[in-house]
């Protein structure tokens, strides 16, 4: 399977998702989301299910406490200028929350399943225009520089006594100095690069050849499959949608 | 034998220039292989893992009887982030680089300093002419003086005295203070994911001594200075500092000067005035004002070189930003001292003043710590030696 | 128009955006930070308002595809970011030269940072409003949620709410971000705005 695929496959059961399908809709969607799951990304699916649950979990124990807690009904009946229920507040957060796993769940699945390809190698099979896979390039490359520069300055500006460790009054005062000294430093390693590295080795034309996909064409592989059967599952779902009563 | 120019000179004498002069005019090289100052500008700023690094600079197809350059073996650490590699190994990582590309030439400007001996030893033997393992060399090193057998020299006379720098007039006005001694008691540290870097370590660092911190890769240098400032708190044990419980990690650094290998990372402010300011604010209770009062300040930095206080720090060179990177610690504020190779990128006449002011604030009783590669330059300043590794730490002398 | 220095600005405002989430987790600020680079970016390529917005624009959407991995909520947000890319270079670029005016010049400053973060706020705000509602059910898990709740409870609806909780929280936090994007504008060395003005 190509990322081109699995992306395009991705994109169309998360767009499914939020056309806001009936329960049998739903349905299709987790089918064919468990299937993908099985057959691309195998055991490292368990790792997909566990990262979506961190990242959701805590947000569904918030809405939980805003909408059953705080509020008490479901927007609908706001809507319908209704007393409401707890149970119904409930249900609107299960279903938010749910539809959240699963676009995360989603997003990790090609991830995961492209976990063996290196930056560059992911980024070459992308059917992308040459200055956008650069940039991705070079975003990539800059958060790294960035990240060690905030864990040096981090611990310079501790040491000078301008930041603490934990919270406090101080570092909301003077955390912008840490963001000035990294965005400061990345900035000169940049102007580094493209005054003297870059034009001097012709870097750039490099990378450009590096990232040139030799195989010409968009789809290959179990993409062939996938696409089809995705597309067929979004038929079904969009007429379901606009004939209730024929499926 | 391929072409070996060496480009010699002071700092500021405008190696840097004309090494790029010369690698413009066709005649040198078509292309050339570049590896500047400082870590990060050695490698290309387009990987975000080290297989991609080796990945873009690889020759299609593949060099035949070119000879590799290869001291650690990169292609086990594909998966890791060149940044999280040492200054030096990044270094080598770009040699290595180069050594699969199709580059018949290699410009290097001052970057064979961060290497320890071993490793640069091992660069300058493949660059060696003799070798004929590279064709084409451009070389600026401030610790390698002309004549160099094989090798052109282009030596160049110092452009301008703006710069011109006298580290010893920065301590010339302190005065003795015994600084704290600083004590570790049965210190442990264990990183989260569970890489024990300490155990039980005791040891007492006396004032009035410089200690040069010794250690491989990932021995806990950097995790020592961590754990002295207060960014990591101890597993275990505890610090003590003149007698006193001291756990900066909870009560802020008190004690430590800090001076980073690479001078970017330590500014807190866009000009040496804000810098500076900021310090001055941080430190009231801990040292007395007139360390830091304008006018001193304004003092020590045209010693260092530098004239205005409102210069706008990232636009000074990098050597003048290197040197002023000294100010801090050697000002005399704090009691205790750390320098992370502080010599590097300078000429021989800047690092033997360097050492001397050293070893002038170590003989007025302030405590020194320091690392460096250059045996040459640690062996002018007094020091015992603090060996770290195997989750311990040992001084000898 | 995307010249290798603009490239690079656009790549680093980029990780800025993305990188800020962590320094606020270092410093344990309170506070959400995501479009300081975009703001920048825009910014640094003053005086020239389309270079400034499309590069904007890429930097802005640059990071929401990066940060869609590690934080799933980020990229539904596109539009807002194009909103912002649009006020910056409509309105935020007209103060660029106070903000790099030396000797800095206090009431002016405070006085543009105010006015282009509000307005960047409220513009994010309306922007954002939709999505808040048909993705998160109003809800982004944030301290505007409380907001949300409290006017939900008064009796609005939840479109409304939501906007008025925006409205309420968004100019705040956008004001914040113009203030450390003009502070990091003021200081970035002028060889990066000499080269970016080449076309």
């Amino acid at each position: 399977m190509t990322p081109n695929g699995a992306i395009a496959v991705a994109v169309m059961m998360i767009a499914l998702l939020l056309s806001g399908p009936g329960p049998g809709g739903v349905a299709i969607l987790l089918v064919l989301g468990l299937a993908f799951a099985v057959i691309e990304v195998r055991s490292a699916s368990l790792i997909a299910l566990r990262r979506a649950a961190t990242v959701v979990l805590p947000l569904a124990a918030f809405m939980v406490l805003v909408w059953v807690g705080i509020v008490g009904r479901a927007p609908s009946e706001i809507a319908a200028d209704m007393p409401g229920t707890r149970a119904a507040a409930l249900l609107h957060v299960a279903l938010i929350c749910g539809r959240l796993f699963f676009i995360v769940a989603v997003i990790q699945l090609v991830v995961l399943r492209f976990a063996h390809l290196t930056p560059l190698q992911f980024i070459r099979a992308l059917s992308l225009p040459a200055g956008a896979k650069r940039l991705l390039v070079l975003t990539l490359s800059l958060i790294e520089t960035l990240r060690h520069a905030i864990d040096r300055a981090h611990v310079a500006l501790i040491a000078a006594g301008t930041l603490t460790r934990r919270f406090s009054l101080r570092n909301v005062i003077h955390s912008w100095r840490l963001v000035q000294a990294v965005w400061l430093s990345a900035v000169t390693i940049a102007l580094g690069r493209m005054r003297d590295k870059w034009p001097v080795e012709n870097t750039l034309d490099l990378l450009d050849r590096a990232l040139e996909n030799s195989n010409r064409r968009l789809f290959a592989g179990n993409d062939r499959i996938w696409l089809p059967i995705t597309m067929g599952a979004a038929a079904v779902i969009l007429l379901a949608d606009l004939f209730p009563g024929a499926s | 034998m391929g072409r070996r120019e060496l480009i010699a000179g002071p700092n500021f004498s405008g190696r840097s220039a004309a090494m790029l002069a010369l690698l413009r005019d066709g005649q040198f090289a078509r292309e050339c292989f570049y590896v500047g100052p400082y870590a990060e500008a050695a490698l290309s700023g387009l990987s975000s893992i080290i297989a991609d690094e080796i990945e873009i600079y690889r020759a299609k197809p593949a060099s035949v009887g070119r000879a590799i350059f290869a001291p650690n073996d990169f292609e086990l650490l594909g998966r890791r982030e060149p940044q999280t590699l040492s200054g030096g190994e990044q270094v080598l990582l770009a040699l290595h680089c180069f050594s699969l590309s199709s580059y018949g030439a290699v410009a290097i400007d001052t970057a064979l300093e961060q290497l320890d001996p071993a490793n640069r030893d091992a660069a300058l033997g493949y660059l060696d002419p003799r070798k004929k393992l590279v064709a084409t060399v451009a070389l600026i090193d401030n610790r390698l003086p002309p004549p160099l057998l094989g090798w052109d020299c282009l030596e160049l006379t110092p452009g301008t005295k703006d710069f011109d720098c006298d580290p010893g007039g920065v301590v010339s006005d302190l005065s003795q203070w015994k600084a704290p001694a600083l004590a570790m008691r049965g210190l442990a540290f264990t990183y989260p994911r569970g890489r024990q870097i300490f155990h039980d370590v005791s040891l007492t660092l006396e004032s009035g001594t410089a200690y040069r911190l010794a250690g491989p890769n990932g021995a806990g240098k950097t995790t020592l200075l961590k754990l002295l400032v207060g960014v990591l708190a101890p597993s275990d044990g505890e610090v003590t500092l003149g007698g006193a419980r001291y756990r900066p990690w909870r009560d802020g650094n008190r004690a430590i000067a800090l001076a980073t290998q690479n001078p970017d990372h330590q500014w807190c402010g866009a000009t040496l005035a804000e810098d500076l300011a900021r310090r001055r604010a941080a430190f009231a209770r801990e040292t007395h004002p007139e360390f830091l009062a304008e006018q001193r300040i304004a003092r020590l930095a045209r010693s260092l070189g530098v004239h205005s206080l409102d210069a706008h720090l990232y636009e000074l060179p990098l050597a003048a930003r290197k040197r002023l990177s000294w100010l801090w610690p050697l000002c005399g504020a704090l009691p205790w001292v750390m320098l992370d190779e502080p010599s590097i990128g300078q000429d021989l006449s800047t690092r033997l003043r360097l050492a001397a002011a050293i070893a002038r604030l170590t003989a007025l009783g302030y405590g020194v710590l320091f690392v460096t590669h250059d045996d040459d330059f640690a062996g002018r300043i007094p020091h015992r030696v603090l060996a770290i590794g195997e989750r311990t730490i040992r001084a000898t002398s | 128009m995307f010249t290798t220095p603009r490239l690079i600005v656009i790549a680093l405002g980029a990780a800025l955006n993305f990188s800020i989430g962590t320094i606020v987790y270092l410093v344990k600020l309170p506070i959400y930070l995501d479009s300081i680079g975009t703001i920048l970016t825009a910014l640094l390529l003053a005086p020239n308002r389309k270079a400034a917005f499309f590069c904007a624009w890429a930097a802005g959407w640059m990071s929401l595809a990066v940060s869609g991995l590690v934080n799933p909520f980020l990229p539904w947000f596109a539009a807002t970011d194009v909103a912002i890319a649009l006020v910056t270079a409509l309105v935020t670029l007209r103060a660029a030269d106070i903000f790099r005016a030396r000797p800095l010049r206090a009431v002016p400053f405070a006085a543009s940072v105010l006015v282009c973060g509000a307005v960047t706020g409220v513009v994010a705000a309306i922007v954002s409003a939709p999505v808040v509602v048909y993705l998160f059910g109003g809800v982004t898990g944030s301290g505007s949620a409380f907001i949300v709740a409290f006017f939900l409870k008064t009796g609005q609806q939840l479109m409304s709410a939501a906007l008025l909780s925006g409205l309420t929280a968004d100019p705040i936090d956008k004001i914040l971000q113009v203030l450390f994007a003009a502070l990091l504008y003021r200081a970035t060395p002028g060889d990066l705005l000499v080269m970016l003005r080449k076309a």
